[in-house]
């Protein structure tokens, strides 16, 4: 064990080259590429769910097909698309990292609009017929009366989400964006001597994390939502 | 009427379709063994769970904990540069030279590489973790009176696991387990990270050879949605192996 290792390198893990001049990169890069996708993913998802809630038939089947591609291949050969089909469709060069991001919004907006429509379903038809019967239109009654007690119902599905789109931004060294995996490959190619030191570092990073997300989120439920209360069927 | 300009000129050359065949036979193998060794470390894990003590039930959680909340990438990797620095320089060798091992009806089975090997237990190890939940929570959802009947009506405790728990826990886990086999099949894609020659892996080779991107990433996306669809159906048409069915 070399601990000078990790303190030598150690601002080259968290900021890759970035305090020297260069891009973001490292743990700082995988943060930011998390924290878009993360939106990006979460809004489109919200939105997908409730179209599959309220959408005509038309429009649910073609979102469900292609829900179903996206569920069916894996994340690697969407970044692999994202980098082919992103160029050619807005004719210009699109950057690896809005790559990733557009990637990994996407298949996490797939597995997220499924988990909201469940969410909109597990309210009950009785706070609908409720929401109706008092005059609101669907939009309003999707807006007062399901949303805020599904959206409490969906939080656990959103977390878990996240931290796998946090895991998934690993993925991104296979385009060639210096996030912490490839960061710490290349210490790892330029040290060749520590490999398992390096990688536990990185897996030690990664696990506080995704494990601190997961951690808060739950003590943050608990505080909210105290054992979902008013949320099951009417 | 002659294709627009981003994809190329030609079809694949039977050459490469061969190549991303190939990749897709490679990719189902390596899915196929993951799902076996996960599915055993997944039940001793779950037993380490159920276990009355403690020791086990937190080394049991430890290791969930740990494969859940890092990267499988991050944990490929480990496996594949850093173990080896762990292993008796001997065991490196005997790994990396090839054994022949006769079996009946003339059998010879090639020796994995050592990508592979890393690429089977790492991919097993991170699988065997989800499953574990999976099989937890089977296990919670059959109801507590169920045992307490069994109880009563004298069973012993693994006549009672035999006949009135397990029959109920599989029901419930069938559903996420296909999910977890068709997340392994999904998996093994990363393994091309260090160079194990499956799908994707051939996808960017073939890519690279050709530049016919759009034919390459077309193929392999259409050979891993055939291979995700058919275990998913294969899973859901098979009789149930044990009990009812839900």
């Amino acid at each position: 064990m070399n601990p000078e290792l990790i303190t030598d390198n150690l601002s080259y893990f968290l900021f890759g080259a970035w305090p020297n001049g260069g891009a973001m990169g490292g743990l700082l890069l995988t943060l930011w590429m998390s924290f878009v996708a993360c939106i990006l993913a979460s809004i489109l998802g919200l939105a997908g769910g409730i179209a599959l809630t309220m959408g005509s038939p038309g429009l649910r089947a073609a979102l469900e097909s292609a829900i179903a591609v996206l569920r069916g291949i894996p994340v690697i050969m969407l970044i692999f698309w994202c980098y082919f089909l992103l160029p050619v469709l807005f004719g210009l060069n699109v950057p690896g990292v809005a790559t990733v991001i557009a990637a990994l919004a996407l298949i996490n907006a797939a597995y997220l609009s499924q988990a909201v429509r469940a969410g909109l379903a597990a309210i009950g038809p009785g706070q609908w017929h409720a929401g109706l019967a008092l005059g609101l239109t669907r939009w309003k009654t999707l807006r007062l009366v399901i949303l805020p007690q599904g959206l409490r119902i969906m939080l656990p599905s959103f977390i878990n989400q996240w931290v796998t789109l946090i895991k998934d931004t690993s993925l991104a060294f296979i385009v060639g964006v210096p996030e912490l995996t490839m960061v710490s490959g290349q210490v790892n190619n330029r040290e060749q001597v520590y490999p398992l030191q390096i990688y536990l570092f990185t897996a030690i990073l990664y696990f506080l994390l995704c494990a601190g997300l997961s951690t808060f989120a739950r003590q943050s439920e608990r505080w909210w939502n105290p054992r979902h209360k008013g949320a099951r069927h009417a | 009427m002659t294709p627009p300009l981003w994809l190329g000129q030609t079809w694949l050359a039977p050459k490469y379709l061969g190549a991303l065949f190939s990749g897709l036979l490679l990719t189902a193998w390596l899915a196929f063994l993951v799902c076996l060794l996960a599915t055993l470390l997944g039940v001793v894990l779950t037993a380490m769970t159920e276990s009355r003590y403690l020791g086990l039930r937190s080394a049991a959680r430890f290791f969930i904990s740990v494969h859940r909340n890092t990267p499988l990438m991050v944990q490929v990797l480990l496996w594949y540069f850093g173990v080896p620095n762990l292993l008796p320089e001997e065991a490196m060798l005997w790994l990396n030279t090839p054994h022949t091992l006769a079996l009946p009806l003339g059998l010879e089975p090639a020796w994995p590489s050592y990508e592979f090997l890393s690429a089977w237990i790492s991919l097993s190890l991170y699988s065997a973790s989800f499953i574990a939940g999976e099989l937890a929570s089977g296990l919670r959802a059959v109801s507590h009176g169920q045992r307490e009947a069994a109880r009563a009506l004298g069973l012993r405790p693994w006549q009672e696991l035999r006949h009135v728990i397990l029959p109920q826990a599989l029901a419930y886990v069938r559903q996420p387990l296909i999910g977890q086999y068709t997340g392994a099949i999904k998996n093994t894609s990363l393994t091309m990270a260090i160079g194990v020659a499956e799908l994707s892996y051939r996808s960017r080779q073939v890519e690279s050879e050709t530049l016919l991107t759009f034919q390459a990433f077309a193929v392999a996306t259409a050979l891993y949605l055939l291979l995700i669809l058919a275990s998913q159906w294969f899973g859901h048409s098979q009789k149930p192996i044990w009990g009812a069915s839900r």
